[in-house]
């Protein structure tokens, strides 16, 4: 992490960066004309006889050449605004005001498909999210991509396929000849995103939408993916729109940003005005919570509460009940747009000179002065570290496989870890790298094929007696990934939460239960009255803390929270960690934090372990770790953390780990511990390696 | 950060305060009467309006009712269903002969229906309104407690066979063992070897109508079982019963609303062809003794189809409007 150390001295440095000039990108974007112009435009939704304003009388002017990145939480309507270029709403939904221009037709008074047609594919395109599921399972890759030449170029045969091949090749898909006859289950999911932009730039579009293409990927793949797109701007001058959640993303690609609250734009600039000079409320709240940002042991600026319901009408500023800056008139009248510089806009009435002078929050300073990380560290002693430690979890030689005989797939193998208490113990790999299965072995989901696991010294794993079995049910528990799937939709909430003590009669009677089903809300900033309510009533965000609080209310010592904020916006995320740690504070908590994305563990972690195809390769203190990373890959995967600091995210050099690198046919690879409380996985000749480098 | 703002586009937008770009002065029509100086001075904040969450007050079966009711077909015709259901008492009061002291009277037979025979006589002479509302009666009972019968046991066993991994494979077994030999086989067997009363066929057809319902119901679990809130069910030890009858049975109750409306016109048709086949004790007059005995003669006198044949095409089309406009009613996707 030599980029993050560095200190800014000028401004020249950063002129030509990664091949992106960003003044000159910059000026080419104001000189250049407008491409499309949206202006006004409302989009409503029919649900059950009721309306939903999705977006709110929303204007954007895109430029030729540019790359726009449109950030907001879910539900703020950034994608629906962009599938309104393309005619691609869903059936309830439709343009009911406002203008789309494009290449002077106006695009909101299309009906027909057959208009569509002209404009969809061949010169707005779109990349959407899923790889999985915006392919045909049941037809060749090299077919679906030659359909989509046949219908939009007009070659046809031979032409057609020669078209199709060098796309593949276009798009770094090695082997392009047998890749174009194998059918989308043989392809990984970062090849299978590749595959689905060859499709949507066959035809040469002049504005490509991409609706989070990399969500669904892993770090390392994402970063891959970015790279290809920007390419592929450069080769083909494309104009293209980013839909994110992920500002680190936003980092690297944007020229321009949007940031979208409740269907409108609230504020639009330049990437470096919107990182380093935002003046939107909602901006800086967005800024602030993430978790890069943040300092360790204190509490992480989060955004309380809720986006509006659009389906009643929004009076004044839509953002103004989650304000802490909020003015009188946000409450009543709606703000204009004022302009910072003539790139940059916001709609707030901050901006308006009658209102009060107010300071950019210090958090936006500090991304500004490229200060992170450094202020992470602040001497805070780690659980590990002392010299009483204790125990809680120990996991020795784990093996996890499922299915048996030729199918047998082994998912976490020889595995070891222990895990002290009142520590956060982080697990961070790709998917499909085994973390989820070991945090399910260690609250007895998953069965273990070998090994043991401890429980304060007693043996957890396969057969235990009754007894034992209720006592680590009570103490370990688990918080789930999604929200949305980890709540049952049909009891209420009052059900859900008490559920662990009415299994272990853990009460007196009904008003004590009621009683403590209240106090657990509370304790996870939910309003008891909530406990008559149905899971469906809720946000992302509530409905984890409901997970939470059923977890609480058995009064765990451990709890595995498996990628417990992955699955939220990023403006929640910052409320469910700032729990936690909470919870970590005042209950004693221990935890197993899951996560695929090391920024967000850094933060909230004393020691981090990262795993790789079911083993753990190094396991060290966190700074520690990201200090100096001794496995390939903890370096690749350190190298691929998006960085929400455009010039940081831009200089970055990518790291690609190879596991052919390791030669294990003769020197079996041995789990060492290099320092104290260091350990790493290799072999020996490796390890001699690792030792130069902590020597230097 | 002022070096930041340097690498701005424009140096001159850079040097003045952000002020200077704002659009003129905006004219503010708030409509309060709030003073200016008011209007932007910062205001409380409110953690509980920040939470507020935006729906109303709901609760499932209101919604189902609600839903429900909106479907006109479905409420009137289960509210003739409830009258004709009521009507069949109220038929053997007002009725001049007791369905129970019919006598066989050559003279009398296939009377078309008058003034003192209101629906004529049959065969024997026999008076034709009692014995059809009686019918209409027997085949209700029957058929809903048959239905309901193989509606419970399928949806228990369905569960179980869903959920319990260990009984996958033994409950898939029994299933193909008694699903590929006809049922009317073994209906015929029973009937010959035990007996033929309307008892033991009705507790015959229950004992090989739960399989449809079962896998129907399994293949439902396995799609819910492995649902993230199961395992969170798992994580607080809650007990099996307890996770089948909380946890995945109420997501099941449109599929089974919807097939416990199909069961029941389905075994009034079938104990409609164990009749025809001689397999049901003919005793206790039901419509389809009343349609076998018919069948001969319905040529000369339609009558004596026309009516039994009525009632059983409005039962059968009632419950299937009602059972569909209930099951998607049930449905919460069509909610909020």
């Amino acid at each position: 992490m030599n980029e993050n150390e560095r200190t800014i001295q000028g401004t020249e440095e950063f002129d030509t960066i990664n091949g992106v000039n960003f003044l000159a990108h910059a000026e080419n974007t104001l000189s250049s004309s407008p491409i499309l112009s949206a202006q006004d435009v409302e989009v409503q939704f029919t649900l059950r006889g009721k309306k939903l304003t999705a977006i709110r009388k929303c204007s954007l002017t895109l430029y030729e050449g540019e790359t726009l990145a449109i950030v907001g939480e879910s539900g703020s309507g950034k994608s629906v605004f962009t599938k309104c270029f393309v005619g691609m709403l869903d059936k309830n939904g439709s343009v009911t005001g406002g203008s789309i221009m494009y290449d002077g037709v106006d695009l909101a008074k299309f009906t027909t498909e057959k208009e569509w047609r002209t404009i969809r594919g061949k010169k707005i395109a779109m990349v959407t999210q899923d790889p999985m599921t915006s392919l045909n399972p049941l037809k060749k890759i090299g077919a679906q991509i030659q359909e989509a030449i046949e219908l939009n170029q007009g070659l046809h045969g031979s032409a057609a396929k020669a078209e199709a091949l060098r796309m593949l090749e276009a798009v770094g898909i090695p082997n392009p000849e047998r890749r174009y006859n194998q059918y989308p289950h043989e392809f990984s999911g970062g090849m299978r995103q590749r595959v689905v932009i060859a499709i949507a730039v066959a035809c040469r579009p002049q504005i490509l939408i991409c609706d989070e293409p990399t969500t669904a990927l892993d770090v390392t793949i994402q970063a891959q993916i970015l790279e290809l797109i920007r390419k592929l701007q450069k080769e083909l001058g494309m104009t293209i729109i980013y839909i994110t959640h992920d500002l680190g993303v936003v980092a690297n690609v944007a020229d321009r940003v949007a940031v979208m609250y409740a269907g409108q734009i609230v504020e639009i600039g330049m990437v470096n005005e919107i990182f380093f000079d935002p003046w939107h409320p909602y901006t800086w709240a967005l800024l602030s919570a993430l978790p890069q940002l943040g300092i360790k042991g204190e509490k992480l600026p989060a955004i309380d509460g809720t986006p509006p319901n659009l389906f009643n009408k929004v009076v004044g500023d839509s953002f103004a009940p989650r304000n802490h800056h909020a003015l009188n008139i946000d409450f009543l009248e709606e703000p204009p747009l004022f302009d910072v510089t003539p790139t940059h806009q916001v709609k707030t009435w901050l901006m308006d000179p009658r209102a009060p002078r107010m300071e950019q929050p210090d958090t936006i300073r500090r991304l500004s002065n490229h200060d992170m990380g450094s202020a992470q560290t602040s001497g805070i002693v780690h659980p590990h570290q002392l010299p009483d430690r204790e125990p809680l979890i120990e996991v020795k030689d784990l093996q996890v496989s499922f299915g048996r005989g030729r199918k047998k797939f082994v998912a976490v193998d020889d595995v070891n870890f222990t895990i002290y208490r009142g520590e956060t113990f982080a697990l961070v790999g790709e998917s499909g790298s085994g973390k989820t299965t070991i945090g399910r072995a260690i609250v007895r989901i998953n069965p273990t094929t070998n090994g043991e696991i401890l429980f304060k010294g007693k043996k957890i794993n396969g057969k235990i007696d009754k007894k034992l079995d209720n006592e680590v049910i009570r103490s370990c528990q688990m918080i789930f990934q999604d929200p949305m799937a980890s709540l049952n939709e049909r009891a209420k909430v009052d059900y859900i939460v008490s559920e662990g003590i009415i299994n272990h009669h853990m009460y007196k009677d009904q008003a004590d239960r009621s009683e403590k089903v209240q106090r657990a809300l509370e304790e996870v900033g939910l309003l008891p009255e909530f406990s008559s309510r149905f899971p469906h009533e809720f946000s992302g965000g509530q409905r984890q803390r409901i997970g939470i609080a059923r977890s609480l209310i058995m009064q765990p010592e451990f709890i595995v929270a498996d990628e417990p904020i992955s699955a939220l916006d990023v403006s929640i995320r910052a409320q469910v960690l700032n729990l936690l740690n909470d919870l970590k504070q005042t209950r004693g908590l221990t935890y197993l934090f899951i996560a695929h994305d090391l920024s967000v563990v850094r933060f909230i972690s004393d020691r981090i372990a990262v795993i790789h195809k079911g083993k753990i390769v190094e396991l060290a203190e966190s700074e520690e770790l990201f200090r100096h990373p001794l496995h390939p890959y903890t370096k690749a995967l350190l190298s691929a953390v998006p960085n929400p600091n455009p010039y940081l995210e831009r200089t970055k050099k990518l790291l690609v780990y190879d596991p052919s690198i390791h030669d294990y046919s003769t020197d079996k690879p041995v789990w060492c511990e290099i320092l104290p409380d260091h350990f790493v996985y290799g072999n020996t000749a490796e390890l001699a390696k690792y030792r130069e480098e902590i020597g230097e | 950060m002022k070096k930041i703002v340097n690498l701005n586009v424009d140096q001159a937008a850079v040097d003045t305060t952000e002020h200077k770009y704002h659009r003129g002065r905006v004219h503010v029509h708030a409509r309060s009467v709030m003073p200016e100086k008011q209007l932007f001075a910062e205001a409380e904040y409110k953690a509980q309006e920040a939470e507020r969450i935006g729906f109303s007050e709901y609760s499932y079966w209101k919604s189902v009712m609600r839903n429900f009711l909106k479907n006109k077909g479905a409420v009137i015709m289960s509210v003739v269903f409830i009258l004709l259901f009521i009507f069949t008492f109220v038929a053997a009061v007002i009725g001049k002969y007791d369905v129970h002291n019919l006598r066989i009277d050559n003279s009398l037979m296939f009377v078309s229906p008058n003034k003192e025979f209101w629906f004529g006589t049959d065969n024997l002479g026999r008076d034709y309104w009692s014995q059809v509302w009686y019918a209409t009666r027997t085949s209700i009972i029957l058929a809903v407690s048959v239905s309901a019968g193989q509606i419970t046991l399928g949806v228990i066993l369905g569960l179980l066979w869903g959920y319990v991994r260990q009984i996958d494979r033994l409950m898939t077994e029994i299933y193909n063992l008694i699903d590929n030999i006809p049922t009317i086989i073994y209906m015929t067997l029973i009937a010959l070897m035990v007996g033929k009363t309307t008892l033991i066929m009705g507790v015959t057809m229950i004992g090989f109508g739960w399989l449809g319902t079962a896998r129907n119901v399994r293949n439902l679990v396995v799609m819910y079982r492995d649902r993230e809130y199961n395992l969170a069910s798992r994580c607080l030890g809650t007990k099996l019963w307890r996770v089948l009858w909380k946890n995945i049975f109420p997501y099941l109750v449109s599929v089974i609303i919807l097939r416990l409306a199909l069961a029941i016109p389905g075994t009034i048709a079938y104990e409609t062809t164990l009749t025809y086949l001689g397999l049901m004790d003919i005793s206790t007059p039901s419509l389809g003794i009343l349609l076998r005995n018919a069948r001969s003669y319905f040529l000369d006198y339609p009558y004596l189809l026309v009516f039994p044949a009525a009632i059983v095409a409005m039962i059968t089309i009632t419950f299937y409007l009602v059972g569909n406009a209930f099951s998607d009613a049930c449905d919460p996707r069509n909610h909020v």
